[in-house]
Protein backbone atom coordinates (compact mmCIF):
# COMPACT_ATOMS: atom_id res chain seq x y z
CA UNK A 1 0.00 0.00 0.00
CA UNK A 2 2.96 2.32 -0.69
CA UNK A 3 4.30 4.18 2.01
CA UNK A 4 2.16 3.10 5.29
CA UNK A 5 3.17 -0.72 5.95
CA UNK A 6 0.68 -3.02 5.28
CA UNK A 7 1.21 -5.61 7.92
CA UNK A 8 -1.87 -7.79 6.72
CA UNK A 9 -3.75 -7.79 9.54
CA UNK A 10 -6.98 -5.98 9.36
CA UNK A 11 -6.37 -3.20 12.10
CA UNK A 12 -3.66 -1.57 10.40
CA UNK A 13 -5.80 -1.20 7.01
CA UNK A 14 -8.68 0.05 8.85
CA UNK A 15 -6.19 2.64 10.20
CA UNK A 16 -4.84 3.74 6.90
CA UNK A 17 -8.05 3.92 5.55
CA UNK A 18 -9.11 6.19 8.30
CA UNK A 19 -6.37 8.42 8.26
CA UNK A 20 -7.01 8.77 4.42
CA UNK A 21 -10.47 9.77 5.31
CA UNK A 22 -9.74 12.47 8.14
CA UNK A 23 -6.61 14.00 6.72
CA UNK A 24 -6.75 13.51 2.92
CA UNK A 25 -4.21 16.45 2.64
CA UNK A 26 -1.65 15.13 4.70
CA UNK A 27 -2.39 11.53 3.06
CA UNK A 28 -0.95 12.57 -0.01
CA UNK A 29 1.42 15.31 1.02
CA UNK A 30 3.54 11.92 3.14
CA UNK A 31 3.15 10.27 -0.73
CA UNK A 32 4.24 13.04 -2.79
CA UNK A 33 7.57 13.50 -0.15
CA UNK A 34 8.72 9.98 -1.41
CA UNK A 35 7.69 11.39 -5.22
CA UNK A 36 4.78 8.46 -5.34
CA UNK A 37 1.10 8.07 -5.61
CA UNK A 38 -0.76 5.64 -2.59
CA UNK A 39 -0.77 3.00 -4.71
CA UNK A 40 3.11 2.79 -5.40
CA UNK A 41 3.24 4.49 -9.39
CA UNK A 42 5.99 7.03 -9.77
CA UNK A 43 4.62 10.66 -10.17
CA UNK A 44 5.12 10.74 -13.62
CA UNK A 45 2.60 8.22 -14.76
CA UNK A 46 -1.03 8.50 -15.64
CA UNK A 47 -3.67 5.77 -15.14
CA UNK A 48 -3.78 3.27 -17.22
CA UNK A 49 -6.37 4.57 -20.16
CA UNK A 50 -8.32 2.40 -22.86
CA UNK A 51 -10.34 2.76 -25.99
CA UNK A 52 -12.94 1.15 -27.24
CA UNK A 53 -13.97 2.83 -30.62
CA UNK A 54 -17.14 1.88 -32.17
CA UNK A 55 -18.81 1.09 -28.64
CA UNK A 56 -22.47 1.98 -29.45
CA UNK A 57 -23.68 0.36 -32.69
CA UNK A 58 -26.53 2.35 -33.19
CA UNK A 59 -24.49 5.80 -33.35
CA UNK A 60 -23.33 7.38 -36.72
CA UNK A 61 -25.41 10.04 -35.90
CA UNK A 62 -25.40 13.10 -38.38
CA UNK A 63 -28.42 14.81 -39.16
CA UNK A 64 -29.26 16.98 -42.23
CA UNK A 65 -29.72 20.74 -41.68
CA UNK A 66 -30.82 23.24 -44.23
CA UNK A 67 -28.17 25.83 -43.67
CA UNK A 68 -24.44 25.62 -42.55
CA UNK A 69 -22.79 22.86 -41.07
CA UNK A 70 -21.66 22.75 -37.15
CA UNK A 71 -20.71 20.53 -34.35
CA UNK A 72 -22.92 20.65 -31.58
CA UNK A 73 -21.10 19.22 -28.62
CA UNK A 74 -22.97 18.15 -25.55
CA UNK A 75 -21.48 16.30 -22.48
CA UNK A 76 -23.82 14.63 -19.82
CA UNK A 77 -23.45 13.90 -16.48
CA UNK A 78 -26.13 11.29 -15.30
CA UNK A 79 -26.71 10.35 -11.49
CA UNK A 80 -25.03 6.95 -12.42
CA UNK A 81 -21.37 8.45 -12.25
CA UNK A 82 -21.06 9.96 -8.67
CA UNK A 83 -22.65 10.22 -5.80
CA UNK A 84 -23.17 13.81 -5.71
CA UNK A 85 -25.18 13.80 -8.76
CA UNK A 86 -28.59 13.73 -8.04
CA UNK A 87 -31.97 13.75 -10.22
CA UNK A 88 -33.05 17.38 -8.83
CA UNK A 89 -29.64 18.67 -8.58
CA UNK A 90 -27.46 18.12 -12.14
CA UNK A 91 -23.58 18.44 -11.80
CA UNK A 92 -22.73 21.90 -12.48
CA UNK A 93 -19.48 20.56 -14.73
CA UNK A 94 -21.54 19.31 -17.01
CA UNK A 95 -22.18 22.31 -19.27
CA UNK A 96 -18.80 23.60 -18.37
CA UNK A 97 -17.02 21.04 -19.75
CA UNK A 98 -19.39 20.86 -22.56
CA UNK A 99 -18.44 24.52 -23.56
CA UNK A 100 -13.95 23.91 -22.99
CA UNK A 101 -14.38 21.04 -25.33
CA UNK A 102 -16.86 22.76 -28.06
CA UNK A 103 -14.12 25.47 -27.91
CA UNK A 104 -11.35 23.37 -27.97
CA UNK A 105 -12.48 21.46 -30.68
CA UNK A 106 -13.26 24.18 -32.92
CA UNK A 107 -10.26 26.06 -31.77
CA UNK A 108 -7.80 22.69 -32.84
CA UNK A 109 -9.22 22.83 -36.13
CA UNK A 110 -9.63 19.34 -36.07
CA UNK A 111 -12.45 19.04 -37.75
CA UNK A 112 -12.73 20.54 -41.47
CA UNK A 113 -16.25 21.95 -41.08
CA UNK A 114 -16.02 21.96 -45.64
CA UNK A 115 -16.20 18.20 -45.57
CA UNK A 116 -19.50 18.41 -44.03
CA UNK A 117 -21.07 20.56 -46.54
CA UNK A 118 -23.45 18.68 -49.16
CA UNK A 119 -24.57 21.30 -51.47
CA UNK A 120 -22.50 24.63 -50.76
CA UNK A 121 -24.81 26.88 -49.64
CA UNK A 122 -27.91 25.17 -49.25
CA UNK A 123 -27.33 21.82 -47.03
CA UNK A 124 -24.74 20.29 -44.82
CA UNK A 125 -24.31 17.87 -42.20
CA UNK A 126 -24.88 18.87 -38.64
CA UNK A 127 -22.96 16.53 -36.40
CA UNK A 128 -23.87 15.85 -32.84
CA UNK A 129 -21.57 14.80 -30.12
CA UNK A 130 -22.83 13.37 -27.14
CA UNK A 131 -20.93 12.37 -24.54
CA UNK A 132 -22.06 10.18 -21.49
CA UNK A 133 -20.30 10.13 -18.41
CA UNK A 134 -20.54 6.68 -16.83
CA UNK A 135 -18.12 7.21 -13.63
CA UNK A 136 -16.70 9.89 -12.64
CA UNK A 137 -13.42 9.52 -10.73
CA UNK A 138 -11.52 12.89 -11.79
CA UNK A 139 -9.73 13.77 -14.77
CA UNK A 140 -13.19 14.24 -16.93
CA UNK A 141 -11.90 16.79 -19.19
CA UNK A 142 -9.35 14.54 -20.38
CA UNK A 143 -11.13 11.46 -20.23
CA UNK A 144 -14.25 13.15 -22.34
CA UNK A 145 -12.05 14.99 -25.18
CA UNK A 146 -9.99 11.55 -25.56
CA UNK A 147 -13.30 9.95 -26.19
CA UNK A 148 -14.56 12.51 -28.28
CA UNK A 149 -11.53 11.82 -30.36
CA UNK A 150 -11.67 8.26 -30.75
CA UNK A 151 -15.44 8.84 -31.73
CA UNK A 152 -13.93 11.32 -34.41
CA UNK A 153 -11.26 9.09 -35.35
CA UNK A 154 -13.92 6.32 -35.88
CA UNK A 155 -15.37 8.41 -38.33
CA UNK A 156 -12.27 9.16 -40.10
CA UNK A 157 -11.46 12.71 -39.37
CA UNK A 158 -7.88 13.75 -38.34
CA UNK A 159 -7.15 13.58 -34.74
CA UNK A 160 -5.90 16.26 -31.92
CA UNK A 161 -4.79 14.46 -28.53
CA UNK A 162 -4.13 15.97 -24.99
CA UNK A 163 -3.38 15.76 -21.35
CA UNK A 164 -1.84 16.05 -18.05
CA UNK A 165 -1.76 13.79 -15.32
CA UNK A 166 -5.00 12.78 -14.02
CA UNK A 167 -6.26 13.53 -10.67
CA UNK A 168 -8.99 11.08 -8.75
CA UNK A 169 -12.02 12.18 -7.80
CA UNK A 170 -10.61 12.29 -4.30
CA UNK A 171 -7.93 14.12 -5.19
CA UNK A 172 -9.55 16.82 -6.54
CA UNK A 173 -11.07 17.57 -3.90
CA UNK A 174 -8.08 18.70 -2.28
CA UNK A 175 -6.23 20.04 -4.82
CA UNK A 176 -5.40 24.20 -4.42
CA UNK A 177 -6.01 24.36 -8.69
CA UNK A 178 -5.66 22.70 -11.98
CA UNK A 179 -3.62 23.55 -15.08
CA UNK A 180 -5.84 22.09 -18.30
CA UNK A 181 -2.87 21.73 -21.85
CA UNK A 182 -4.10 20.85 -24.92
CA UNK A 183 -1.28 19.94 -27.49
CA UNK A 184 -1.97 18.40 -31.13
CA UNK A 185 -0.64 15.40 -32.33
CA UNK A 186 2.54 17.54 -33.81
CA UNK A 187 3.13 19.20 -29.48
CA UNK A 188 1.52 22.48 -30.99
CA UNK A 189 -0.42 24.06 -28.02
CA UNK A 190 -3.59 24.42 -29.13
CA UNK A 191 -5.06 25.92 -25.43
CA UNK A 192 -4.16 26.13 -22.02
CA UNK A 193 -6.97 26.75 -19.27
CA UNK A 194 -5.92 27.75 -15.52
CA UNK A 195 -9.24 28.93 -13.48
CA UNK A 196 -8.85 31.28 -11.07
CA UNK A 197 -8.34 31.18 -8.06
CA UNK A 198 -5.96 31.52 -4.52
CA UNK A 199 -2.65 29.97 -5.88
CA UNK A 200 -0.30 31.62 -8.24
CA UNK A 201 0.83 29.23 -10.92
CA UNK A 202 5.06 30.22 -11.37
CA UNK A 203 6.50 29.96 -15.10
CA UNK A 204 8.44 27.18 -14.22
CA UNK A 205 5.10 25.31 -13.16
CA UNK A 206 3.46 25.88 -16.28
CA UNK A 207 6.48 25.09 -18.42
CA UNK A 208 6.36 21.73 -16.28
CA UNK A 209 2.85 20.98 -16.91
CA UNK A 210 3.64 21.64 -20.80
CA UNK A 211 6.72 19.29 -20.63
CA UNK A 212 4.35 16.33 -18.84
CA UNK A 213 1.66 17.07 -21.68
CA UNK A 214 3.93 16.54 -24.18
CA UNK A 215 4.91 12.85 -22.99
CA UNK A 216 1.35 12.06 -22.46
CA UNK A 217 0.47 12.73 -25.70
CA UNK A 218 3.18 10.39 -27.26
CA UNK A 219 1.82 7.65 -24.90
CA UNK A 220 -2.22 8.38 -25.95
CA UNK A 221 -1.23 8.98 -29.78
CA UNK A 222 0.08 5.04 -29.48
CA UNK A 223 -2.96 3.76 -27.94
CA UNK A 224 -5.26 5.65 -30.37
CA UNK A 225 -3.50 4.31 -33.13
CA UNK A 226 -3.36 0.57 -31.69
CA UNK A 227 -7.31 1.08 -31.03
CA UNK A 228 -7.58 2.33 -34.57
CA UNK A 229 -5.80 -0.76 -36.22
CA UNK A 230 -7.53 -2.87 -34.41
CA UNK A 231 -10.95 -1.56 -35.31
CA UNK A 232 -9.70 -1.89 -39.23
CA UNK A 233 -8.99 -5.51 -38.52
CA UNK A 234 -12.31 -6.42 -37.40
CA UNK B 1 -45.28 -7.45 -43.13
CA UNK B 2 -44.26 -10.75 -42.47
CA UNK B 3 -42.25 -11.75 -39.18
CA UNK B 4 -42.08 -15.17 -39.08
CA UNK B 5 -41.32 -16.85 -42.11
CA UNK B 6 -43.20 -20.12 -43.17
CA UNK B 7 -39.78 -22.10 -42.44
CA UNK B 8 -40.73 -20.71 -38.90
CA UNK B 9 -37.24 -18.17 -39.02
CA UNK B 10 -38.21 -14.63 -37.01
CA UNK B 11 -36.54 -11.35 -38.70
CA UNK B 12 -33.13 -12.12 -36.72
CA UNK B 13 -33.19 -15.90 -38.00
CA UNK B 14 -34.26 -16.69 -34.19
CA UNK B 15 -36.68 -19.05 -33.39
CA UNK B 16 -40.25 -18.03 -31.70
CA UNK B 17 -39.13 -19.29 -28.31
CA UNK B 18 -35.46 -17.85 -28.56
CA UNK B 19 -34.32 -15.29 -26.33
CA UNK B 20 -31.56 -13.18 -27.63
CA UNK B 21 -28.26 -13.61 -26.37
CA UNK B 22 -27.71 -12.09 -22.53
CA UNK B 23 -24.64 -10.77 -21.53
CA UNK B 24 -24.28 -9.17 -17.90
CA UNK B 25 -21.42 -8.02 -16.31
CA UNK B 26 -21.10 -6.64 -12.69
CA UNK B 27 -19.15 -3.77 -10.93
CA UNK B 28 -19.13 -1.42 -14.02
CA UNK B 29 -19.26 1.85 -12.38
CA UNK B 30 -17.02 2.31 -9.29
CA UNK B 31 -18.21 5.08 -7.54
CA UNK B 32 -21.36 3.91 -7.14
CA UNK B 33 -22.07 1.33 -4.34
CA UNK B 34 -23.59 -1.44 -6.75
CA UNK B 35 -23.43 -1.32 -10.55
CA UNK B 36 -24.47 -3.64 -13.73
CA UNK B 37 -23.93 -4.00 -17.31
CA UNK B 38 -27.45 -5.54 -18.99
CA UNK B 39 -27.30 -6.49 -22.92
CA UNK B 40 -30.33 -8.79 -24.47
CA UNK B 41 -29.70 -8.78 -27.67
CA UNK B 42 -28.67 -5.13 -29.15
CA UNK B 43 -29.73 -3.37 -25.98
CA UNK B 44 -27.84 -2.08 -23.86
CA UNK B 45 -28.14 -0.66 -20.20
CA UNK B 46 -26.25 0.24 -17.63
CA UNK B 47 -27.59 0.47 -13.44
CA UNK B 48 -26.49 1.89 -10.72
CA UNK B 49 -27.51 1.97 -7.26
CA UNK B 50 -26.58 4.44 -4.44
CA UNK B 51 -27.53 3.52 -0.91
CA UNK B 52 -28.79 3.09 1.97
CA UNK B 53 -28.02 6.99 1.97
CA UNK B 54 -29.22 9.33 4.02
CA UNK B 55 -32.71 10.81 3.13
CA UNK B 56 -32.10 14.10 0.54
CA UNK B 57 -35.44 15.55 1.06
CA UNK B 58 -36.21 15.34 5.05
CA UNK B 59 -40.12 15.54 4.55
CA UNK B 60 -40.06 12.26 2.80
CA UNK B 61 -37.89 10.33 4.94
CA UNK B 62 -39.86 7.23 6.38
CA UNK B 63 -39.33 6.14 10.07
CA UNK B 64 -40.65 2.55 9.40
CA UNK B 65 -38.82 1.60 5.62
CA UNK B 66 -36.26 2.93 3.27
CA UNK B 67 -37.19 5.40 0.51
CA UNK B 68 -36.63 3.72 -2.48
CA UNK B 69 -36.04 6.37 -6.12
CA UNK B 70 -35.82 5.34 -9.65
CA UNK B 71 -34.94 6.84 -12.94
CA UNK B 72 -34.76 5.62 -16.31
CA UNK B 73 -33.19 7.38 -19.19
CA UNK B 74 -32.02 6.85 -22.89
CA UNK B 75 -29.10 8.07 -24.22
CA UNK B 76 -29.27 10.16 -26.97
CA UNK B 77 -27.52 8.25 -29.35
CA UNK B 78 -29.66 5.07 -28.27
CA UNK B 79 -31.78 5.12 -30.93
CA UNK B 80 -31.52 5.28 -34.47
CA UNK B 81 -32.32 9.12 -34.35
CA UNK B 82 -30.63 11.36 -31.90
CA UNK B 83 -33.52 11.32 -29.09
CA UNK B 84 -34.34 15.22 -28.35
CA UNK B 85 -35.57 14.74 -24.34
CA UNK B 86 -33.75 11.57 -23.09
CA UNK B 87 -35.66 12.17 -19.97
CA UNK B 88 -38.46 13.89 -18.00
CA UNK B 89 -40.53 12.75 -21.34
CA UNK B 90 -43.58 10.65 -20.20
CA UNK B 91 -42.68 7.17 -21.74
CA UNK B 92 -39.48 7.32 -19.28
CA UNK B 93 -41.46 8.79 -16.15
CA UNK B 94 -44.05 6.07 -16.92
CA UNK B 95 -40.95 3.33 -17.08
CA UNK B 96 -38.88 5.11 -14.01
CA UNK B 97 -42.19 4.22 -11.71
CA UNK B 98 -42.78 1.04 -13.44
CA UNK B 99 -39.17 -0.24 -12.33
CA UNK B 100 -38.94 1.78 -8.49
CA UNK B 101 -42.36 -0.14 -8.06
CA UNK B 102 -40.93 -3.65 -9.11
CA UNK B 103 -37.52 -3.34 -7.76
CA UNK B 104 -39.13 -1.97 -4.14
CA UNK B 105 -41.76 -4.63 -4.18
CA UNK B 106 -38.18 -7.01 -3.59
CA UNK B 107 -36.50 -4.91 -1.36
CA UNK B 108 -36.82 -5.30 2.09
CA UNK B 109 -36.80 -2.00 2.71
CA UNK B 110 -38.31 -2.16 6.79
CA UNK B 111 -34.27 -3.05 7.29
CA UNK B 112 -32.81 -0.03 6.34
CA UNK B 113 -35.67 2.68 7.74
CA UNK B 114 -35.09 6.70 7.48
CA UNK B 115 -32.88 6.22 4.58
CA UNK B 116 -33.03 6.20 0.54
CA UNK B 117 -31.69 4.20 -2.17
CA UNK B 118 -31.38 5.48 -5.56
CA UNK B 119 -31.80 3.14 -8.60
CA UNK B 120 -30.39 4.88 -11.80
CA UNK B 121 -30.51 3.40 -15.53
CA UNK B 122 -29.36 4.48 -18.22
CA UNK B 123 -30.09 2.85 -21.73
CA UNK B 124 -26.85 2.86 -24.14
CA UNK B 125 -28.77 0.98 -26.81
CA UNK B 126 -32.20 0.36 -27.16
CA UNK B 127 -33.13 -2.59 -29.52
CA UNK B 128 -36.51 -3.45 -27.80
CA UNK B 129 -37.08 -4.60 -24.24
CA UNK B 130 -35.45 -1.75 -22.39
CA UNK B 131 -37.03 -2.37 -19.56
CA UNK B 132 -37.00 -5.73 -19.10
CA UNK B 133 -32.95 -5.24 -19.30
CA UNK B 134 -33.35 -2.25 -17.10
CA UNK B 135 -34.86 -4.66 -14.37
CA UNK B 136 -32.52 -7.33 -14.55
CA UNK B 137 -29.41 -4.87 -14.28
CA UNK B 138 -31.08 -3.30 -11.46
CA UNK B 139 -31.59 -6.25 -9.62
CA UNK B 140 -27.27 -7.03 -10.17
CA UNK B 141 -26.72 -4.10 -9.57
CA UNK B 142 -28.95 -4.22 -5.70
CA UNK B 143 -27.38 -7.53 -5.15
CA UNK B 144 -23.70 -6.00 -6.10
CA UNK B 145 -24.73 -2.76 -3.47
CA UNK B 146 -25.34 -5.76 -0.67
CA UNK B 147 -28.92 -4.64 -0.31
CA UNK B 148 -30.94 -7.12 1.21
CA UNK B 149 -33.46 -8.53 -1.47
CA UNK B 150 -36.19 -10.83 -1.17
CA UNK B 151 -35.96 -12.11 -4.11
CA UNK B 152 -34.23 -11.72 -7.36
CA UNK B 153 -36.37 -10.12 -9.99
CA UNK B 154 -35.84 -11.13 -13.55
CA UNK B 155 -38.42 -9.45 -16.85
CA UNK B 156 -38.31 -10.52 -20.10
CA UNK B 157 -40.92 -9.75 -22.88
CA UNK B 158 -43.08 -11.54 -25.57
CA UNK B 159 -45.46 -11.08 -28.01
CA UNK B 160 -47.85 -12.52 -30.38
CA UNK B 161 -47.03 -11.60 -34.31
CA UNK B 162 -48.38 -13.90 -37.64
CA UNK B 163 -50.57 -15.86 -35.24
CA UNK B 164 -47.53 -17.35 -33.25
CA UNK B 165 -46.28 -16.83 -29.82
CA UNK B 166 -42.23 -15.23 -29.45
CA UNK B 167 -39.96 -14.29 -26.49
CA UNK B 168 -38.14 -11.75 -26.10
CA UNK B 169 -39.08 -8.94 -28.85
CA UNK B 170 -36.51 -6.52 -30.70
CA UNK B 171 -37.25 -3.11 -31.64
CA UNK B 172 -39.06 -4.24 -34.89
CA UNK B 173 -41.39 -6.58 -33.59
CA UNK B 174 -42.63 -4.33 -30.98
CA UNK B 175 -43.31 -2.03 -33.48
CA UNK B 176 -45.51 -3.93 -35.26
CA UNK B 177 -48.17 -3.13 -33.46
CA UNK B 178 -49.40 -6.99 -32.24
CA UNK B 179 -49.90 -7.17 -28.53
CA UNK B 180 -46.69 -6.79 -26.06
CA UNK B 181 -46.16 -8.81 -22.96
CA UNK B 182 -43.88 -7.75 -20.13
CA UNK B 183 -43.29 -9.77 -16.97
CA UNK B 184 -41.09 -9.40 -14.04
CA UNK B 185 -40.84 -12.71 -11.45
CA UNK B 186 -39.28 -13.73 -8.98
CA UNK B 187 -38.23 -16.98 -9.59
CA UNK B 188 -37.48 -18.40 -5.80
CA UNK B 189 -41.07 -17.45 -4.67
CA UNK B 190 -42.18 -18.31 -8.29
CA UNK B 191 -44.79 -15.46 -8.35
CA UNK B 192 -45.03 -12.95 -10.90
CA UNK B 193 -44.68 -9.41 -9.74
CA UNK B 194 -44.60 -7.08 -12.92
CA UNK B 195 -47.33 -7.83 -15.73
CA UNK B 196 -47.86 -5.07 -18.58
CA UNK B 197 -49.74 -5.61 -21.62
CA UNK B 198 -49.71 -3.20 -23.85
CA UNK B 199 -51.44 -3.20 -27.28
CA UNK B 200 -54.42 -5.52 -26.11
CA UNK B 201 -57.91 -5.93 -26.59
CA UNK B 202 -61.08 -7.70 -24.23
CA UNK B 203 -58.21 -9.04 -21.57
CA UNK B 204 -59.94 -10.59 -18.76
CA UNK B 205 -57.73 -11.54 -15.60
CA UNK B 206 -57.17 -12.99 -12.89
CA UNK B 207 -56.60 -12.70 -9.24
CA UNK B 208 -52.57 -14.35 -9.68
CA UNK B 209 -50.99 -11.06 -10.11
CA UNK B 210 -50.18 -8.52 -7.65
CA UNK B 211 -49.63 -5.57 -10.67
CA UNK B 212 -51.68 -5.70 -14.04
CA UNK B 213 -51.58 -2.60 -16.42
CA UNK B 214 -53.87 -2.72 -19.48
CA UNK B 215 -52.49 -0.55 -22.34
CA UNK B 216 -54.53 0.73 -25.53
CA UNK B 217 -56.77 -1.64 -27.30
CA UNK B 218 -55.81 -2.52 -31.32
CA UNK B 219 -55.82 -6.12 -31.90
CA UNK B 220 -58.13 -9.46 -30.20
CA UNK B 221 -55.95 -11.55 -28.23
CA UNK B 222 -58.39 -14.92 -27.14
CA UNK B 223 -57.18 -15.57 -23.43
CA UNK B 224 -55.79 -18.72 -24.29
CA UNK B 225 -53.36 -17.43 -26.44
CA UNK B 226 -52.70 -14.31 -23.60
CA UNK B 227 -51.97 -17.03 -20.92
CA UNK B 228 -49.72 -18.49 -23.66
CA UNK B 229 -48.21 -15.79 -24.46
CA UNK B 230 -47.80 -14.75 -20.80
CA UNK B 231 -46.43 -18.40 -20.17
CA UNK B 232 -43.59 -18.03 -22.65
CA UNK B 233 -42.49 -14.55 -21.10
CA UNK B 234 -42.57 -16.42 -17.84
CA UNK B 235 -40.30 -19.41 -19.24
CA UNK B 236 -37.52 -16.26 -20.52
CA UNK B 237 -37.92 -14.83 -17.21
CA UNK B 238 -36.43 -18.16 -15.50
CA UNK B 239 -33.89 -18.89 -17.93
CA UNK B 240 -32.80 -14.70 -17.42
CA UNK B 241 -32.83 -15.90 -13.23
CA UNK B 242 -30.37 -19.10 -14.21
CA UNK B 243 -28.05 -17.00 -15.80
CA UNK B 244 -27.98 -13.81 -12.93
CA UNK B 245 -27.47 -16.12 -10.38
CA UNK B 246 -24.33 -17.96 -12.22
CA UNK B 247 -23.32 -14.46 -12.78
CA UNK B 248 -23.59 -13.59 -8.64
CA UNK B 249 -22.36 -16.68 -7.49
CA UNK B 250 -19.04 -16.43 -9.98
CA UNK B 251 -18.92 -12.73 -8.99
CA UNK B 252 -18.60 -13.62 -5.26
CA UNK B 253 -16.13 -16.43 -6.02
CA UNK B 254 -13.77 -13.54 -7.30
CA UNK B 255 -14.38 -11.87 -4.25
CA UNK B 256 -13.53 -14.75 -2.39
CA UNK B 257 -10.77 -15.39 -3.88
CA UNK B 258 -9.42 -11.30 -3.94
CA UNK B 259 -9.54 -11.44 -0.01
CA UNK B 260 -7.86 -14.64 -0.04
CA UNK B 261 -10.18 -17.18 1.72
Amino acid sequence: MGLLDASGDLSSEIEVDAFRCLFPLRFYERHLAESIWPDGSPLGRARETSIAPGAVASADGSALAKIGSTVTVDFHMPPICSPIVRPGRPAEAAPVFSKQLSDTISSSGMINLKELSLVSGKAAWMAYLDIYCLDADGALFDAALLSAIAAFSHLQIPAVSLNDDDPTAEEETIMETVVTVVLDSSSQLISLYKPGGAVLASTSAVQDCIALTRQRVRELLKILDEANSSMEVD
Amino acid sequence: MEYVSPEGLRLDGRRPMEMRQIRAEIGAVAKADGSAVFEMGNTKVIAAVYGPREVQHRSQQMSDQALVRCEYSMANFSTGDRMRKPKGDRRSTEISLVIRQTMEACILTHLMPRSQIDIFVQVLQADGGTRSACINAATLALADAGIPLRDLVTSCSAGYLNSTPLLDLNYVEDSAGGPDVTVGFLPKLDKVTLLQVQNLLNCVILGRFSALVVGKMDSKLPIDTFENVMQLAIEGCKAIANYIREILLENTKQLEYRRGL
